[in-house]
């Protein structure tokens, strides 16, 4: 086995760094956000008891009856309860809450509804990409879209639109994207790009007002002349297709975006084919693929959240089952077959957790979040008074300079074993929750039986919303594999990744 | 893909069965199977529950001195195997009509099971029956009460399957003398209140009410407080039915799989040559084939008897319905996200494969009414609680 990182027997396959990043984490990391964490934890646990419980399983019916009903009313309360704005950084006009802790806030939501929780996550998954391009000019325009949505009571959601009819797996990896069969094409025209082409099963599409879109100025080399464009509603051009008919996580639409002679301007252009290329020294296909890993690196965290969460969710449903069944006169708890079902299904759950978190240490120290979660970063951040921000700061962040050195950190000053260690345990994180989230679903309805296959009981909805974990973010076969890509594979001499 | 190694000793007759349930299936199921499963937001297939009642797949495995075909374990398991490889819904209801009679056989009820071939409608020739429960070990919410030399019951009977549909329900009760009895209740008389459809997570076009029950006028089935032998001596019988509805579903899983990885391409290829999509075709083919012998060796079980046949008739169909549920979401995952859609079957497959799993209680019970009975083998005073 080679060495990885270091010279000494601490930077031995499995690297000390590798393995431990939460330890070392944990000593850079400003004491506010445990205060910070604990209030996201508990507004998530009020909107839950408000606003989620009592709501899931009615609208999991409505959809039912009505495929192509829109969860609009959801999605104001949400926005309502400031979650669309919760983790956007104060310096562009959000509550600034530390990244991290929306797992936190995810698990939650997926313990009483993935779906619900989805209409929250995915817009993340859209800020994470708008932020993944380190524009930050737009970044600061599409989030302060946002901000303005949440002081209106008009949700400005956004969405990230990847996925092609014939193309999943492939566009996210950039190995696998050369060989891809992509269609939806961005042609160079004067003043900005002119894309034609689909997106399918896009979280949140028809809820979303900004979409980041991923598109290809040459379809035949997709892998060097990737484009990241932001899309607004009411685009010529842009419109939204059919909405998918899934088996779960009904709250949350997968819809149809379609995009034809759709005029998308420069200033909406997150990166260009051109500015990647001025990226990493000029290895496109690199900067590409590092725009992939910042992105995924936090929404596989999300994801793996989600898994924990729905893991939860069918776990309180076996527990309250079990103290309130007899089997065999005696209460089910008091069997201790059952007591040992439960502190597996519990063990699922927690093991769950630390996957997510790690992955979130690794991310405040090696990837997306460690500037603003650098100590004094993070304080300035938290204190800087509104009128100073708006007066001193936003103007700056107009400043091509700005992004120019955002984009200097992130890409050209960020060693490639710091993004392997966030991409490889994000990916753990995501197989591994995902999969204990269906697992814990199945052992409640091996448990349950009827009770858990009736719609009233709750379980069978978090089975039917848990099976498409494994699915999103990358299949867990595409994470296993980018699992081995980041965490194993440089260990060992020769090993290579989709060459076989 | 071979028809399966444990299918070469089938008798003619059998093959024509299971011929003729796979065209039945093909030719009544496949086109609506898709709106048949949004019951109950989507009407019920009824003129394919009354065709189904015209071939007389309700009466299958009925004596024929009651009119019915008169057939085993075994014929039953390849009809409903056939026909759960394109929708298990109708199998459900197959199968839940099966064991309700099978219940009145066992209890010496021959009467009320006469003039069901002869019905003139489907809903006349089936019996609801509470299929998700086993009596004896989840005790009955219903009381039977004898009163003027008759039955009635009180109680609320949670989650009967095809109450909907039925004119009849078979009901477990407890009376003064305790244990168990069944009684026969008509579900449109006095004293009955029927629910909306309850929503299932799977096979819901074998669609389940709950019952209210206030002084129903009912007919006993059998001797009171006899019901625990009489649901055993079914509940054996009926397992390998139940889990040939899993390995059915198993099936329809593993072909859709097949097709659809000869024609998906992903890294420049067809993903049925990325070796770990093999790896998992192989594990559901393995499946298919381990589930395939499980039902056969089950229903020769049953058929033969034989040391241990009890005991070797429950692990053969708990396994399958474990790898059924085990089979189908790896079913989904080769179709990727399509795979979640409704178009492509396959999350069908799924949610089946779970609602059969939970047939005649929870699988967690059967997994310890196996070991019990395992134990019993050696020495009886293990096995004390099981009939
Ligand atoms: C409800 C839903 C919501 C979604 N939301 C979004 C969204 O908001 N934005 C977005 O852009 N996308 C979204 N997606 C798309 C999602 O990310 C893809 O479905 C996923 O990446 C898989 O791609 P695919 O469906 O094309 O499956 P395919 O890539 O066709 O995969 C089919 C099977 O082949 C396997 N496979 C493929 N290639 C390989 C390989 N090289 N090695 C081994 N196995 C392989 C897969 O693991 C899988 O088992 C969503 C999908 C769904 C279902």
């Amino acid at each position: 086995m080679r060495k990885s990182g270091r010279g000494s027997l601490i930077g031995e396959y499995p690297a000390f760094d590798d393995i431990y990043c939460g330890l070392r984490a944990l000593r850079r990391m400003p004491k506010a956000v445990i205060g910070e964490t604990e209030k996201a934890v508990e507004l998530a646990r009020r909107f839950n008891r408000e606003v989620v419980r009592p709501r899931a399983l009615e609208l999991d019916l409505r959809k039912q009856k009505d495929p192509d009903y829109l969860p609009w009313d959801l999605v104001r309360e949400a926005n309502r309860w400031g979650f669309y704005t919760m983790f956007i950084p104060r310096i562009f006009g959000g509550k600034g809450v530390n990244f991290p802790a929306l797992s936190c806030v995810l698990e939650e939501l997926a313990s009483g509804c993935t779906g619900i929780a989805n209409l929250v996550g995915v817009h993340y998954l859209g800020v994470a990409t708008l932020c993944a391009s380190w524009n930050i000019r737009l970044m600061n325009r599409v989030m302060r879209d946002t901000v303005a949505g949440y002081r209106s009571g008009e949700p400005c959601l956004i969405s990230l639109a990847v996925t092609e009819p014939d193309a999943g797996t492939d566009v996210e990896e950039v190995e696998l994207v050369r060989k891809a069969r992509v269609s939806c094409h961005a042609r160079r025209v004067k003043g900005g790009y002119v894309v034609n082409g689909r997106k399918i099963f896009i979280s949140n599409g028809h809820l979303s007002t900004w979409h980041m879109l991923i598109a290809y100025e040459d379809l035949k080399r997709p892998q060097s002349t990737t484009v990241m464009l932001a899309v607004r509603n009411g685009t010529p051009g842009f419109s939204f297709g059919r909405q998918e008919h899934k088996m779960g996580q009904k709250a949350c639409p997968a819809s149809e975006l379609i995009f034809e002679d759709c005029f998308v301007p420069d200033e909406n252009v997150c990166v260009s084919a051109e500015q990647s290329a001025g990226l990493l020294g000029g290895a496109v296909e690199d900067a590409i693929m590092q725009v992939i890993d910042y992105v995924v690196s936090g929404s596989r965290a999300g994801v793996g959240a989600f898994g924990t969460g729905v893991a939860r969710g069918a776990f309180e449903e076996a527990l309250h089952y079990a103290a309130s069944t007899e089997v065999e006169g005696k209460p089910l708890i008091n069997h201790e077959w059952a007591q040992c079902l439960l502190a597996e299904m519990y063990k699922n759950v927690a093991v769950s957790r630390l996957t997510y978190m790690e992955t979130n240490y690794a991310n405040s120290l090696y990837g997306m979040f460690k500037v603003l979660n650098y100590r004094p970063v993070f304080y300035l951040f938290k204190y800087l008074p509104r009128p100073v921000i708006d007066r001193v700061i936003r103007p700056l962040l107009d400043l091509d300079a700005v992004t120019r050195l955002f984009r200097k950190i992130y890409f050209d000053w960020q060693p490639p074993p710091f993004t392997r260690r966030t991409s490889g345990w994000a990916s753990l994180s995501k197989f591994a929750a995902t999969d204990a989230g269906v697992r814990n679903c199945q052992l409640a309805l091996e448990l349950m039986g009827r009770a858990g296959l009736r719609h009233d009981g709750g379980v069978e909805k978090h089975l039917r919303d848990s099976k498409l974990l494994q699915i999103y973010e990358g299949t867990n076969q595409l994470n296993r594999l980018n699992l081995f890509k980041c965490l194993i594979a440089p260990s060992v001499p020769g090993a290579v990744v989709f060459d076989e | 893909m071979s028809e399966g190694v444990a299918s070469l000793g089938a008798d003619a007759e059998l093959s024509m069965l299971r011929e003729m349930a796979a065209s039945f299936a093909a030719g009544e199921l496949l086109r609506g199977r898709e709106e048949a499963d949004r019951f109950p937001f989507s009407p019920l297939p009824l003129a394919t529950l009354e065709k189904a009642h015209g071939l007389g797949l309700f009466s299958l495995t009925l004596p024929e001195e009651l009119g019915g075909g008169g057939r085993g374990t075994e014929a039953l398991a390849l009809l409903l195997e056939a026909i759960a490889e394109i929708d298990a819904s109708l199998g459900g209801v197959i199968f839940v009509n099966a064991l309700a009679q099978e219940i009145c056989l066992r209890s010496g009820a021959r009467e009320a099971l006469k003039g069901l071939v002869e019905a003139e409608s489907a809903a006349q020739a089936l019996i609801a029956f509470p299929a998700w429960d086993d009596p004896r070990f989840t005790a009955p919410t219903v009381c039977a009460v004898e009163r003027d030399g008759g039955w009635s019951l009180e109680g609320k009977a949670e989650y009967v399957a095809l109450s909907g549909l039925a004119r009849r329900a078979l009901i477990p009760a407890v009376t003064s003398k305790g244990g168990i009895s069944f009684y026969l209740v008509g579900l449109r008389g006095e004293g009955v209140a029927v629910s909306d459809p309850v929503v299932s997570l799977g096979l819901r076009a074998c669609p389940c009410h709950d019952l209210q029950l206030s002084g129903a006028e009912a007919a006993p089935v059998g001797e009171e407080a006899r019901g625990k032998e009489a649901y055993e001596e079914a509940y054996i019988r009926m397992l390998p039915a139940a889990a040939a509805l899993s390995a059915g579903i198993l099936r329809g899983s593993l072909r859709e799989a097949l097709d659809y990885v000869r024609q998906r391409r992903q890294g420049g290829r067809l993903i049925a040559d990325w070796s770990e999509v093999r790896m998992i075709l192989a594990g559901m083919a393995a499946a298919d084939q381990e589930a395939e012998m499980l039902v056969r060796g089950a229903c020769r079980a049953v058929e033969e008897g034989g040391p241990g046949w009890r005991l070797a008739v429950r692990a053969a169909s708990l396994r399958a319905m474990d790898l059924a549920c085990e089979a189908t979401t790896d079913g989904i995952q080769l179709l990727g996200g399509n795979g979640y859609m409704v178009e492509y079957h396959q999350e069908k497959r799924f949610r089946d494969s779970r609602q059969v799993q939970a047939l005649m209680g929870t699988q967690d019970m059967k997994r310890q009414e196996y070991a019990r009975l395992l134990l019993a083998e050696e020495s009886p005073e293990w096995g004390r609680d099981v009939c």
